[in-house]
């Protein structure tokens, strides 16, 4: 029963984990139509801002508030020059993002000197309930996300910003006769999914480790989450992202661990087979 | 969609950019400040200098000139200075095939040293040892079963780290049932067959052995099934980056709080800092040299490499294969020795076989005649952790351990 509890907590905060990095990836696909390849490289900025912030000897908190500041920014240096050009044709955009990626990580590898960097909790150890300990920090996780989750949820769905952007998507033409400036509204959209992207790698990076590659990890995973949400939809994405953490995190208790993360997979993508529009149909932003 | 020149610019420059490291690196020559008659001894290093291997490579490197220069101030081998000739492979055994093939045709070297991976030594093994006809010591601790001829090996087999670590485990730590979470690929396969032929031998249980992807981030599937087994030593073979998450939540499992010991046998002083001292505290690891052995000769070569490299983030470890390149070179300088200076590789291959090194990073070493690997102490060495900090205790010594190889 104990460890029952306990797995069944490292489960959640896996998926929460998941959750978080694919929250910034959805809203940027959902809105603006874009696979942002480059998502997993602006978890990876947001890993690496704790990481500078520990070496300047200021400690991890002030790294893990400054990141999702710093991604946002560097998002929005992005959009205005780069990702802008991509908007009319999304397949190029997969691949011009994917290359942003890799510029950005092999420059942080070669930052790193190829050095895998660990980084503590910002509170570390661990709280007991009932008996039982759980991990302070999972726990802060968890709880984070919950409130990214309904704190991002509140702003698309019932905020001003959300109604216009929900405009812009369903009929850019009309929003733009309305009067609202969907190119600014898109930058936005950038900026809010990167910041998330770095709000995500800066919480996860005391449970990994600093690496150029803690990034990539995610990224094909975010994008099968994505797929099997559906893309439109704030819901969609994460409840795809729910689906997949708790395949991974529950698969190798049944099959041989290897075989787990191509099952992943094949479950994932036979669901998309027979539900083709994920699990939440478009457009109900 | 129409296909504009733009379009296919677009494409083309981000396929170029997933390969745009691997045309940028070049070889490098570090000549002997005098000449001989004869010519130098051309010694080719082929490691990795960049990418997920690098800090591995540049230690070696490290080493290579630091050992080089310390022959050439002593007036070469047989009077011949050594000239060393460096290609980078990358941690990419496709570059690094080309960038061999550079040692060999172009700089004609007499000897090549490196290669970290197995799946390195693999690739250029035949580039060096078949087509190139060239000599070939390959310095770190691997899975064994290298019987090639003209390929030495100087780092520790299966048998040197598992032979007297896993009786120590099961007598003295009085641990018997095993569980082996690994990394899937080569080594720890082969190492895992290896080690659990000891473990049962000496009467210990393997409960079970499992196979991750390298990059697995959640296991408490595995932490179960240690939990379910009532496992009390976990031997892991898991690498980074699966490797942070495991130690993470094994500790987390209250594993080592229970009496559990964690093992794991390329630990070196490179990986002290890699977890939290608390995680790290109690783990066992089995290896060639530590720098807590405190022989005289070893501590001068640790004082004397840290003067010529000050401050260097690439430490002198065994770990690293540092320890195999010293006594590579240090024995292709004794089989030259024994030749009279010839260089020709049937001459120097001979008498390498034969070759012995008196001293070295935690003692000496002597090559097996015909069996390509060399004898060595191997020291068993237990993370402590005083308050926050860690080092390694070695709690035991074995002198001149057999390869057991071919």
């Amino acid at each position: 029963m104990e460890f029952a509890a306990k797995f069944a907590f490292d489960m959640v905060a896996f998926t929460s984990v998941m959750v978080l990095i694919v929250l910034g990836l959805g809203v940027i696909a959902s809105m603006m139509g874009i696979f942002n390849f480059a998502h997993g490289e602006l978890v990876l900025l947001g890993a690496y801002t704790v990481y500078l912030s520990s070496e300047a000897g200021l400690g991890t908190w002030p790294g893990l508030l400054a990141a999702p500041v710093v991604v946002g920014l560097v998002g929005f240096g992005l959009e205005r020059t780069v990702i802008r050009r991509f908007y009319r044709t999304p397949i190029i955009a997969m691949l011009g993002t994917y290359a942003i990626g890799l510029i950005i990580r092999e420059i942080v590898r070669g930052l790193l000197g190829g050095h895998y960097k660990s980084i503590p909790e910002p509170i570390g150890g661990a709280f007991s309930l009932g008996g039982i300990e759980f991990s302070i920090w999972r726990s802060f996780i968890i709880a984070t996300t919950l409130v990214v989750i309904g704190g991002t949820y509140l702003l698309l769905a019932r905020s001003s910003i959300g109604l216009r952007v929900r405009g812009a998507l369903e009929n850019p033409m009309l929003a733009r006769a309305c009067g609202i400036s969907t190119s600014r509204l898109y930058a936005l959209t950038f900026t809010f999914g990167a910041a998330l992207a770095g709000l995500a790698g800066a919480l996860i990076v005391p449970l990994y480790q600093l690496s150029a590659d803690i990034g990539i990890r995610f990224l094909v995973q975010a994008f099968l989450s994505v797929m099997l949400g559906g893309v439109g939809s704030f819901e969609g994405p994460v409840l795809g992202a729910a689906a997949v953490g708790g395949l991974a995190a529950w698969l190798p208790w049944v099959v041989t661990p290897v075989l787990a993360d191509p099952l992943v997979f094949l479950i994932a993508l036979a669901i998309v087979r027979v539900r083709p529009q994920g699990f939440i149909a478009v457009g109900r932003l | 969609m129409t296909m504009t020149r733009r379009r296919v610019l677009g494409g083309a420059s981000a396929l170029t950019a997933a390969g745009w490291l691997g045309s940028l690196t070049g070889g490098f020559v570090l000549r002997p400040n005098w000449a001989h008659a004869a010519g130098p001894i051309k010694m080719g290093i082929a490691t990795d200098i960049t990418g997920p291997i690098a800090p591995s490579g540049n230690a070696n490197w490290q080493v290579a000139q630091f050992v080089v220069e310390e022959i050439n101030k002593a007036g070469g081998i047989q009077g011949q200075p050594i000239e060393l000739h460096l290609e980078d492979t990358a941690s990419d055994p496709k570059i690094a095939v080309g960038n061999v093939r550079k040692l060999i045709q172009e700089r004609r070297v007499n000897v090549v040293l490196g290669g970290i991976t197995s799946a390195m030594r693999q690739a250029i093994k035949d580039p060096i040892v078949n087509r190139g006809r060239t000599l070939y010591i390959y310095p770190q601790l691997y899975e064994g079963q290298e019987c090639t001829r003209f390929l030495f090996n100087t780092g520790p087999t299966p048998a040197q780290q598992c032979d007297r670590l896993i009786p120590y485990l099961i007598k003295t730590m009085g641990k018997r049932r095993f569980a082996m979470p690994s990394a899937n690929y080569v080594w720890p396969q082969l190492l895992n067959r290896y080690a659990r032929k000891v473990i049962e031998t000496n009467g210990g249980e393997v409960v079970f052995e499992e196979y991750y992807p390298l990059d697995q981030a959640e296991y408490s599937a595995t932490i179960g099934k240690i939990r379910d087994g009532r496992v009390d030593c976990v031997f892991s073979t898991i690498i980074a980056p699966g490797l942070q998450p495991f130690m993470k939540q094994l500790y987390e499992s209250g594993f080592q709080k229970g009496g559990g010991v964690v093992s794991c046998v390329y630990y070196d002083e490179n990986l002290l800092n890699y977890h939290p001292a608390q995680e790290m505290e109690g783990l066992v690891s089995c290896l060639d040299y530590f720098q807590a052995v405190d022989d005289p000769f070893s501590k001068a070569l640790q004082e004397a490499y840290s003067k010529r490299f000050p401050g260097t983030k690439y430490l002198f470890t065994a770990g690293s294969a540092s320890t195999g390149m010293y006594r590579g070179i240090k024995l292709y300088e004794a089989a030259v020795k024994a030749t009279g200076g010839k260089l020709g590789r049937e001459d120097v291959a001979a008498a390498m076989d034969n070759a012995v090194l008196t001293e070295g990073p935690g003692g000496g070493a002597q090559m097996v005649p015909g069996k390509m690997h060399a004898r060595m102490n191997m020291y068993i060495a237990i993370c402590r952790n005083d308050a926050g900090r860690t080092r390694y205790e070695v709690v035991d010594k074995a002198d001149m351990v057999e390869p057991r190889e071919c």
